[in-house]
């Protein structure tokens, strides 16, 4: 441990440009969304709010926005309707392949988005699911899920088996000790779980460039094609409400559960 | 009187490994049994088996005459108290006990009667509506007893519930424990590691090793006449000295002639005589049925209400124990002091054959 003197100085101030390091570019958006200017650059020759006034006049971009959040919201139920029952399974079943199924099942994780989005495209072109709400539900399926069994399954891995052993003793049956003591105790894990999920659901670009269509479209690939012809500070205004759209999200969480202590950290 | 609770060669086995071998055991109505042993034993795994939690590898288990090896916990109707306690966090006392009551169907108003009868039982009354991350570990202990008996169960089973509190506690709870057992007349079956908490309160007690029932009889039987050396030695303190039986029955110790029990031998036997069985003597003592030494103290250590001495006589080394009293220190190391004990307290086994 570093306990005191120049040490400790330079230890905060590592700390200090590390944060600067994370979080410049995001808290550079903040000034950029105020410019009066046409074009993003630093430092602005003005101040306005005409930016956040010209969202209002974004066809395309609210289109996009009511996509991506009925795509989250589908995609969370779905992902933790199929996580849930898999990571009780996969953490209270005794059978054999346990545990390659489980690898497999957050393998996903592990590949380059770009390969998955190349495969997804290549299958989705012979089926026609390009640019269709069951092919875009997929993808993100096949991307989100692996988050949900992870949160799921360490949530249920710090929870007593003898709770649940307790519970079938007293005469409850499996469906009761479920309901009844596994998952309320496990409550903390599905909202943490039903966050990450919506996140990056919402967040996704690289594999969801591959498969919108022009009929279709989500927010992120929307603001990345707008980024593409022009270079107004418009998309730093959408940013701006993202961000704290996600830290609200975050911060609620946090005081309601203890975000970190469902994600399996060590919790405060 | 019939036996409430029977186990039928009962076994477990874990690939290769026979955590419990052809465990045969008949509990009476009422009847407190400690399962005992070592940890690898198999007394939990018997305790899992016989709850449900565990399915048998082989054998049966029969209560009150009906077979209900293959049925699962929540039909067995036996209560089970964990040794983490495994109450449940997010329920305050009264609901924790409310619980086996609402799977059992029984209505609220009843309910809630057997709820605060069985919380007045363990004296947490005031305690309703605390949640268990509210309680300290001896009342947590305290609800888990009273959420398994309120379902008033045919079979009490304990595994080591008393393991988790400090030493003080553990004597107080122990005895908390019988008396409710008593008092309800409940068979139960008591898994520990600790042979004084067994011997204090057990009907009779199941030694196990190795997955392998030992011994099955009464704290006194197990203590004064165990049947083999793994549990005298497991229960209780106990001297250990190699000797010879010769043909007329007597045993050779070194230079030293003693009677001892038992019928091991001819030939290489082990002595095993308890620490607390041997006087320090003016020779008064001697006589029939007595056996008497001369030896020489090498150590004493003093441990408040005892007084325990290391005497060296010939070959072997014994340890001696006494209450202490005020003014008598005891002889000091390098004395030469006499030493006698009881002919009956001179366990003979057969000595274990070099593997």
């Amino acid at each position: 441990m570093i306990s005191a003197g120049p040490g400790r100085f330079f230890f905060h101030l590592l700390v200090v440009a590390l944060f600067l390091f994370l979080l410049g570019p995001v808290l550079l958006v903040f000034p950029i969304s105020f410019s009066a200017d046409s074009f993003i650059g630093w430092p602005p020759s003005g101040w306005s709010v005409k930016w956040y006034v010209a969202m209002l006049d974004q066809p395309t971009l609210g289109e996009a926005l009511r996509n991506s959040l009925i795509l989250a919201g589908i995609v969370t139920a779905l992902a933790l309707a199929i996580a849930l029952p898999a990571a009780v399974a996969l953490s209270r079943g005794s059978f054999p392949g346990r545990d390659a199924i489980m690898a497999l099942l957050t393998a996903p994780l592990l590949l380059p988005t770009i390969v998955l989005g190349l495969a997804l495209l290549i299958i989705f072109v012979t089926q026609g699911m390009i640019g269709s709400w069951p092919g875009l539900i997929l993808a993100h399926l096949l991307l989100t899920v692996p988050y949900a069994l992870r949160v799921l399954t360490t949530a249920l891995g710090t929870l007593p088996a003898s709770v649940e052993e307790a519970a079938a003793s007293l005469g409850a049956p499996p469906l009761s000790v479920f309901f009844r003591v596994t998952l309320p105790l496990m409550a903390p894990g599905l909202v943490a779980a039903a966050a990450i999920v919506f996140l990056v659901s919402f967040d996704e670009v690289v594999i969801t460039l591959f498969i919108v269509g022009p009929q279709l479209n989500t927010l992120p690939v929307a603001l990345f094609r707008y980024v593409e012809s022009r270079t107004d500070p418009l998309v730093a205004a959408v940013s701006v409400l993202m961000v704290l759209f996600t830290l609200l999200l975050v911060v609620v969480l946090e005081r309601a559960i203890g975000l970190r202590k469902a994600i399996g950290g060590k919790g405060g | 009187m019939a036996p409430h609770l029977e186990l039928h060669a009962l076994e477990k086995r874990f690939g290769a490994t026979r955590a419990v071998q052809a465990l045969t055991l008949a509990v009476g109505k009422g009847e407190l049994i400690g399962l005992l042993g070592p940890s690898g034993c198999g007394k939990t795994t018997t305790l899992r088996m016989i709850g449900g939690l565990m399915p048998a590898s082989a054998g049966r288990i029969v209560v009150a005459g009906r077979d209900v090896t293959a049925l699962p916990p929540h039909q067995r109707d036996m209560g089970i108290v964990f040794q983490n306690y495994a109450l449940f966090p997010h329920m305050d006392v009264a609901q924790n006990l409310s619980f086996g009551l609402e799977m059992r169907k029984i209505p609220a108003a009843e309910r809630a009667a057997r709820v605060t009868r069985a919380l007045a039982m363990v004296r947490l009354e005031a305690f309703a509506r605390r949640k268990p991350r509210e309680l300290s570990g001896g009342q947590q202990q305290r609800v888990a007893l009273a959420r398994a008996l309120v379902i008033e169960p045919s079979i009490l089973l304990l595994d080591e519930p008393l393991s988790n509190l400090d030493a003080n506690l553990r004597e107080e709870m122990r005895n908390e424990i019988r008396d409710i057992q008593q008092r309800l007349g409940i068979t139960a079956v008591f898994v520990t590691h600790d042979q004084s908490e067994a011997l204090a309160i057990c009907d009779r007690i199941a030694v196990m090793r190795l997955g392998v029932l030992e011994q099955l009889g009464t704290p006194f039987e197990i203590y004064e006449r165990p049947a083999n050396e793994f549990v005298a030695g497991f229960v209780g303190r106990v001297n250990r000295a190699p000797a010879e039986r010769l043909a007329d029955g007597r045993l050779r110790l070194g230079e030293l002639l003693v009677q001892g029990s038992g019928t091991a031998g001819p030939g290489p036997v082990t002595l095993m005589i308890r620490p607390h069985r041997i006087r320090l003597g003016d020779g008064a003592l001697e006589g029939p049925g007595w056996n008497s030494a001369t030896g020489t103290v090498t150590r004493r250590t003093f441990v408040g209400d005892l007084l325990s001495i290391e005497v060296t006589v010939g070959p072997a080394t014994l340890l001696v124990e006494q209450h202490s009293f005020a003014g008598a220190p005891g002889p000091a190391p390098g004395d030469a002091v006499q030493l006698a004990w009881r002919a009956e307290d001179t366990l003979v086994f057969p000595a274990r054959v070099p593997a």
